[in-house]
């Protein structure tokens, strides 16, 4: 193994736990003594101010600096809310549930910080209904924080209220999307809104709101307990500082989460040294990085390291670090027609390009893959990324051509040999 | 009346918690479809008017979320995700095996096996499926002959 060796996990701290941390446990081991420390000793402007300097970057995968998010919030008085995204729905992502599962005191010490940071008394945490384990675990822990006074009315015997509310969803990927999270909540169709105006000005109940995923708020207790230079130690400063969660999946041997810090391996450190290899001994055909919503990595690329701008100058996204691992005996076609039948399902319907693009996409990939592909078929596939690229309201129909242009541009060979062969090539799953 | 006392009463004080009424408009109809099995229209409707908003609003979300059924569902719903982390760990040999093992409950209609394209967030405990509620994993080998046992048994 490598560098990682020596590096203990901050946010899973319990690596193997199957049950939740207590909140007497917690506090053992230091937990809510940011929450103490901000409540006594600073004002919520420092704590915003802390967060600019540990550099932390959003978990969820646009990779926003995160005080910046905050800063945006108007000082003015009146309501602000605080939405915490745990509608984890990215193919190969499932970190935020192990956060929630194990460390849901974690995940409350950081929504209260963001809460305070921008004088927010309550906070949504907005979690996919499928995840009813982890909603419940998350609403036992606040029902704990709140008997023991350090959430709730009159947090730690001081003026500031924080209230925590656990709103289940419903099934529905695009609620992962921030305006189409914010319409959940107040009871809409979850279908995106066009910005501007953003959520930091007009968010839910068109108040100011910060959005932010669970892994991201999971770092602010330590960086406000430690300190901004602690966190800037872990990682590759100043553009990737902190630990990250990395979701392994596919066709490794030991698939699981894996805390690190950024930039401290690369791919194939990641797959051999945590993933223990590839199945059977395999090649490793292509890795995805940001579940199915960004384009692949080939197996010339498996050096890069994992941080926000080496995934991207090697033609990716880092994203929510959801690593897919193709083998060599992958077929590519199966693969990418999987990935937009998700999309296909999953895209809200409210712009056309996307709600039309994502079912033809889907239609076209499925007859390659089925031996009826004709010649002509790999151009329209890149023309009609063409129409919805760019031309959509939200990520999801950008993310949606990811697996069509990357793998017809970066395999191309196995798109001819179906539609030549008539078949697919490959055994079936 | 669709709805049940409880449930009524539940869906009243749901509503007292949120800073507006409306947001208690998905938490509701989830409320309802646990009381009736489903969603009719007219529990659908009653949803509704307990949160204060038109039917047509509460319509609207029950058409939407996969979680919502506005069709009555078998008392035990399969659904095993076939998204490509769970593909490259045999998500479609796990369909084969619960289709064959439950071929007289799926007849019957007291299973029903859904294959989806939707993740469910168990990628590294692959494959899996969702038995109603609760998450099955690692459904390999043992374990899948003994969950197709327990779905011949419910």
């Amino acid at each position: 193994m490598t560098v990682a060796l020596d590096y203990e996990p901050v946010l899973l701290t319990h690596p193997g736990r199957t049950t939740p941390v207590t909140l007497e446990e917690y506090q053992a081991e230091g937990g809510y003594v940011g929450w103490r420390k901000a409540l006594q000793k600073m004002a919520p402007d420092q704590v915003v101010e802390e967060v600019k300097a540990s550099g932390l970057r959003g978990r969820g995968g646009a990779g926003f600096p995160t005080g910046n998010k905050w800063g945006f919030i108007p000082k003015a008085p009146g309501a602000k809310y605080v939405a915490v995204n745990a509608d984890e729905s990215e193919p190969g992502t499932f970190k935020d549930r192990e956060l929630i599962e194990i460390e849901p005191h974690r995940v409350l010490e950081g929504i209260a910080l963001c809460c305070y940071a921008i004088s927010a008394e309550t906070a949504f945490v907005y979690i996919r209904g499928e995840y009813v384990e982890a909603a419940d675990r998350l609403e036992a822990a606040i029902t704990d924080a709140e008997a023991a006074s350090i959430l709730g009315r009159a947090c730690l015997g001081t003026q500031v209220n924080v209230r925590i509310l656990v709103f289940r969803g419903a099934g529905a990927y695009i609620c992962g999307e921030e305006t189409a999270l914010l319409e959940s909540l107040e009871g809409r169709r979850p279908m995106p809104r066009s910005r501007p105006p953003f959520p930091a000005v007009e968010g839910l109940y068109r108040r100011p709101t910060v959005i932010n995923n669970v892994e991201t708020l999971a770092n602010v207790p330590g960086i406000i307990d430690r300190g901004s230079g602690w966190y800037n130690s872990i990682g590759t400063p100043p553009r990737n500082t902190g630990p990250k969660i990395f979701c392994l999946s596919g066709r490794v041997n030991r698939p699981g989460n894996y805390e690190l810090p950024l930039g401290a391996v690369t791919v194939r450190e990641l797959i051999d040294d945590y993933g223990l290899g590839v199945i059977d001994g395999k090649a490793v055909k292509g890795v995805l990085t940001a579940g199915v919503s960004a384009p692949i990595l080939t197996r010339e690329k498996l050096d890069t390291k994992l941080d926000y701008d080496a995934v991207q100058a090697a033609g990716s996204m880092l994203g929510s670090a959801s690593l897919i691992v193709l083998d060599e005996d992958t077929c590519i076609v199966r693969a990418a027609a999987l990935m937009e039948e998700f999309f296909r399902h999953e895209s809200c319907g409210k712009c056309t390009p996307c709600r039309e693009g994502t079912s033809w996409l889907h239609k076209v990939l499925q007859r390659i893959e089925e031996g009826r592909g004709v010649p002509g078929d790999l151009d329209l596939l890149l023309s009609l990324s063409g129409e919805i690229s760019g031309k959509v309201l939200c990520a999801l129909g950008d993310f949606a051509t990811s697996p069509v242009t990357a793998t017809v541009k970066q395999y191309r060979d196995e798109y001819v040999a179906h539609i030549e062969g008539g078949r697919c090539p490959h055994p079936a799953w | 009346m669709a709805l049940s006392d409880p449930t009524r009463a539940a869906i009243c004080k749901l509503v007292e918690q949120y800073p507006e009424r409306r947001t208690a408009l998905l938490p509701a109809l989830k409320l309802a479809q646990a009381d009736v099995g489903y969603l009719p229209p007219e529990a659908i409707g009653e949803a509704a008017d307990l949160v204060g908003v038109p039917h047509s609003a509460a319509f609207e979300l029950a058409s939407f979320y996969t979680m919502l059924h506005e069709e009555p569902v078998p008392p035990t719903m399969v659904v095993v995700c076939a998204q490509l982390p769970c593909a490259l760990r045999g998500a479609e040999s796990l369909l084969r095996d619960l289709y064959a093992g439950l071929e007289r409950e799926i007849a019957a209609g007291s299973v029903e096996v859904e294959r989806t394209s939707e993740c469910f967030g168990a990628c590294h405990r692959a494959p899996m499926a969702r038995v109603n509620e609760r998450y099955c994993e690692n459904l390999t080998g043992a374990a899948r002959e003994q969950l197709v046992r327990e779905l011949k048994q419910s």
